[in-house]
């Protein structure tokens, strides 16, 4: 057996179950956003790229998804760093709670950011009494609102991707660069991250994309009137039956989503090898 | 050893279909969920097992959601009934996701109201309970009561109004209503869509889904929304001083539908369910524990309960039903302008 | 890392770091926990009274019971399923010697994409023209199929960290393709295979929206049951069901931790 029989004799699996039980269906599904009463058109993609409305819904959703990326690896890198450098115990701890958010539903936590930040709710009532807010000021329905929850929930992927890969950082290599006359700081900029930047890519990889996709916690926090594409997509789908239109919109999603990706993994896989 | 791989290709295909094999003598529909599927147990289900000793399988799922079910499983259909509130039948006896109904084959068709079984022959199932639209108050925190749609607009309530996005089968219908009353029609919902606008800009907020509308009247000093009849009683239940009338320009009725979904083996046990969702002593239940207004005209309620529907010749009279076909051909559209209308 | 060599004013931002990112973490899960002992109807926080009725009507109604232990198979399964599909690809993957490995890689990860309800739909259309009604089984790929993304990301990240030459030693040190495998490759990857087993599990017990639309009678899992609860007629039963599984989770996890030291586990 050949090493290359052996990798495809690994990948195999895999592949075919997201050939058969994936792609095939998807296919089918977004087939239908050329589908027109005429034959094949393109009336669906041209009603979106040509309306302001659904641009800037489209612009929206990769701007916070943006946004939730880069607030999650700022807190997801120091966080993942304490949680491999502390002692067992209170790394059990972290662990812990790092996972906690993520055994209760995504519905059930929203919800749970839903009676915080409404009107009434504790944070806006806190802001008030300081005299930070005036008297029908509400988070609810903000695009702080929507980028609160899905940090949330996004940043125990972070985290935990990032832990993995620092976790398998020598120690010694730190050591040494401290006793080599480096600051903490500089160890952490020359050293540790450096190394742990395939984790910081995984995590990114994984938080932008679940970003854009996700719709629970968008739809419930933003409200209807700060859609994104997400929302709009299941709303194409179960309200106003327009299962063309919903494809073309995933159509859109998919590309945006890989326009911004692409360059991303071009950019850290030069970097690493 | 065929016979082996012929059993073994059939336990295969049965763990793969989840096909039961005694299946002629039960039924799969869909409810609501929660207390409405409660009801719906105690005033349809219970009666029909007991009566017909067939069993009957509930699949907790809201009319859209069911609807796009029913749609992409168009092969294979699961369920044998399947219940809407928004209007689906429509496009689902369109696209013959639904059977005919012959009305003869319904003891109790005859005992419905004309509005509620005109579509059978086209494949849209009878009407089984009405929800009436009107104005969900609050009695207590609210400084005057409602009267009419007019007064949605009074700038003293702007800020403490909850509207409901018109993807929202309620939604929809109080915002007909809305535009209706501020001289718009079914050809030009402009009036309408200024008018949202205009109360979004005095502070009033907008939201998809019933549990949001108790939370804004729960926790954020919600006064008053367009809404259900039935979700007042839900509001009232659970310890909320909400009062629901009936507009003065009129009272948008949605109706929930029990239809027969088409390609599937057990039509006439499904018959004899929708016929018994349509009886009397069905409707009279729905009405006690749901406060939805009976279609069945030889339906009785006591005067508690006949105080919150909309009850009898007269009260059913005063409803308004938006024409659905012209909803339906429209609602793509409209949801489009409403989103834009509404966009932040 | 020896603790001399950590300045004083980092563990101070560390602390402080560390104190605020729970209290956000944990935030919405005060709020259900103390939403789960209202005495009232209403979802709201601070919670009004005090009582275990929620406790109660949770615990004696069969269909919570059921939806979580239909969920808890299905998750179970799907760990299994996903991480060895997941992570013999990843390490395929990792070995760049299939022709366009990079390619591959971004088809393993498409899955991740797309909206589930999109794929939900198509996969209802699909199943039902090739194979009829849908059953266990059908939900059981699917959140197979949108969880190997997890595992193929966490496994190649943490593989890209270990040293490549491990495994050319033990080849030339005569090792066969499966003790390589075995004894080189895997434990080099287990913390990225730990993580993406643990996502997976995840993934699919919170599943929602494949769950709602793959959906037959008696096949409900409990965010389906969950959502539906908050759909219909919203109370604080649901914040008592998350309370539950918060306090199986801790339990269940310093249980793992008495019987397989998952300290060790984790430092590795």
């Amino acid at each position: 057996m050949s090493d290359r029989t052996e990798n495809l004799l690994l990948a195999a699996p895999g592949l075919f179950l997201l050939a058969l039980a994936f792609f095939l269906p998807i296919g089918q599904m977004l087939a239908l956003s050329v589908e027109g009463p005429e034959g094949p058109t393109l009336a669906h993609f041209s009603r979106f790229l040509g309306d302001g409305f659904y641009l800037g819904v489209l612009w929206r959703t990769v701007r916070l998804s943006l946004i939730i990326t880069v607030i999650c690896a700022l807190i997801g890198f120091p966080l993942a760093y304490i949680m491999a450098r502390v002692g067992p115990r209170a790394r059990l701890w972290l662990i812990i709670l790092v996972i906690l958010p993520l055994m209760t539903s995504v519905v059930v936590r929203t919800f749970g950011w839903v009676v915080l930040l409404s009107r009434n709710g504790l944070i806006p009532e806190l802001l008030r009494d300081m005299g930070l807010a005036g008297r029908t000021f509400a988070l609810m329905q903000t695009e702080t609102a929507i980028v609160i929850g899905m940090v949330h929930v996004l940043l125990p992927f972070m985290a935990l991707s990032i832990l993995g890969v620092i976790s398998r950082i020598d120690t010694r290599l730190e050591e040494a660069g401290r006793t080599m006359g480096c600051s903490f700081l500089q160890t952490i900029r020359t050293i540790v991250l450096p190394l742990s930047l395939p984790g910081v890519v995984a995590g990114s990889l994984l938080v932008f994309t679940l970003s854009a996709s996700s719709f629970v916690t968008p739809n419930l926090l933003g409200g209807p009137r700060l859609q994104v594409l997400a929302a709009s997509i299941y709303k194409s789908v179960t309200q106003t039956l327009d299962w063309p239109f919903a494809a073309a919109q995933a159509v859109i999603l998919f590309a945006g989503i890989l326009l911004v990706l692409i360059p991303y993994v071009r950019l850290t896989a030069r970097d690493n090898g | 050893m065929k016979y082996r791989i012929a059993s073994a290709a059939v336990a295969v295909s049965a763990v793969l279909s989840g096909t039961a094999f005694a299946q002629d003598k039960t039924l799969t529909i869909n409810s609501f969920g929660g207390a409405y599927e409660q009801a719906h147990r105690t005033c349809v289900i219970d009666p029909f097992e007991k009566e017909t000793g067939a069993k009957v399988q509930i699949v907790t799922a809201y009319s859209a959601d069911a609807f796009a079910q029913l749609r992409a499983q168009k092969d294979a259909p699961q369920f044998d009934i399947i219940n809407f509130s928004g209007g689906q039948e429509i496009v689902g006896a369109a696209e013959g996701l639904l059977s005919p109904i012959d009305a003869s084959k319904l003891s109790n068709a005859g005992d419905l109201y004309d509005f509620a079984k005109a579509n059978l022959a086209k494949g849209e199932g009878p009407a089984y309970s009405i929800a009436a639209i009107g104005l969900v108050y609050d009695s207590v925190k609210s400084p005057k009561a409602p009267t009419g749609w007019k007064d949605l607009l009074d700038p003293a309530l702007s800020e403490h109004l909850v509207l409901t996005d018109i993807s929202n089968g309620y939604g929809m219908l109080g915002f007909l209503m809305l535009n209706q009353s501020e001289g718009g029609t079914l050809d030009n919902i402009q009036p309408g869509l200024d008018a949202v606008s205009k109360l979004l800009e005095a502070g009033a907020i907008v939201v998809s889904t019933s549990p949001e509308i108790q939370q804004e009247f729960a926790q954020n000093d919600a006064w008053i929304a367009p809404y259900a009849s039935d979700y007042a009683y839900t509001l009232r239940k659970a310890g909320l001083t909400a009062k629901f009338v009936q507009g003065s320009e009129g009272t948008p009725a949605s109706f929930i539908t029990s239809n027969l979904v088409a390609n599937r083996p057990n039509q006439e046990l499904a018959l004899k369910f929708i016929d018994i969702s349509i009886s009397k002593a069905a409707q009279e239940c729905f009405a006690e524990a749901l406060r939805y207004s009976p279609t069945n005209s030889k339906a009785e309620l006591s005067g508690e309960v006949a105080a919150d529907v909309a009850y009898g010749e007269e009260g059913v009279k005063g409803l308004i039903r938006f024409d659905p076909a012209k909803i339906e051909a429209n609602r793509k559209a409209w949801v489009e302008a409403w989103n834009k209308t509404i966009a932040q | 890392m020896a603790s001399f060599l950590v300045p004083s004013w980092v563990r101070l931002a560390a602390r402080i770091f560390i104190v605020v990112t729970v209290i956000f973490l944990l935030a919405p899960l005060v709020v259900v926990v103390g939403v789960s002992f209202s005495e009232s109807q209403f979802i709201a926080f601070p919670p009004d009274g005090l009582s275990l009725r929620w406790y109660q009507t949770v615990l004696s109604d069969t269909v919570y019971t059921s939806a979580f232990w239909t969920s808890i198979r299905i998750a179970l399964l799907v760990t299994v399923s996903a991480t060895l599909l997941g992570g013999a690809a990843a390490i395929a993957l990792h070995r760049r010697m299939l022709p366009g490995s990079a390619f591959l890689a971004t088809f393993f990860l498409s899955p991740l994409v797309l909206p589930t309800i999109i794929y939900a739909i198509g996969m209802l259309m699909f199943w039902s023209a090739v194979f009829g009604p849908v059953s266990f089984v059908t939900l059981w790929i699917g959140h197979t199929v949108i969880a190997i993304p997890y595992v193929v990301r966490t496994t190649l990240a943490v593989l890209s960290e270990s040293d490549p030459f491990l495994e050319e030693a033990a080849r030339t040190m005569g090792a066969g393709r499966i003790q390589r495998l075995l004894y080189v490759v895997i434990p080099q990857g287990l913390p990225g295979l730990g993580a993406g087993a643990f996502f997976a599990f995840n993934i699919s017990f919170d599943e929602a929206v494949l769950s709602l639309f793959l959906r037959k009678p008696g096949l409900t899992t409990l965010p389906v049951q969950i959502y539906g609860q908050l759909e219909f007629s919203p109370d604080p039963s649901v914040a008592a069901v998350s309370t539950i599984m918060i306090a199986l989770t801790v339990v269940l996890i310093l249980v793992i931790d008495r019987m397989l030291g998952l300290q060790r586990f984790a430092s590795t």
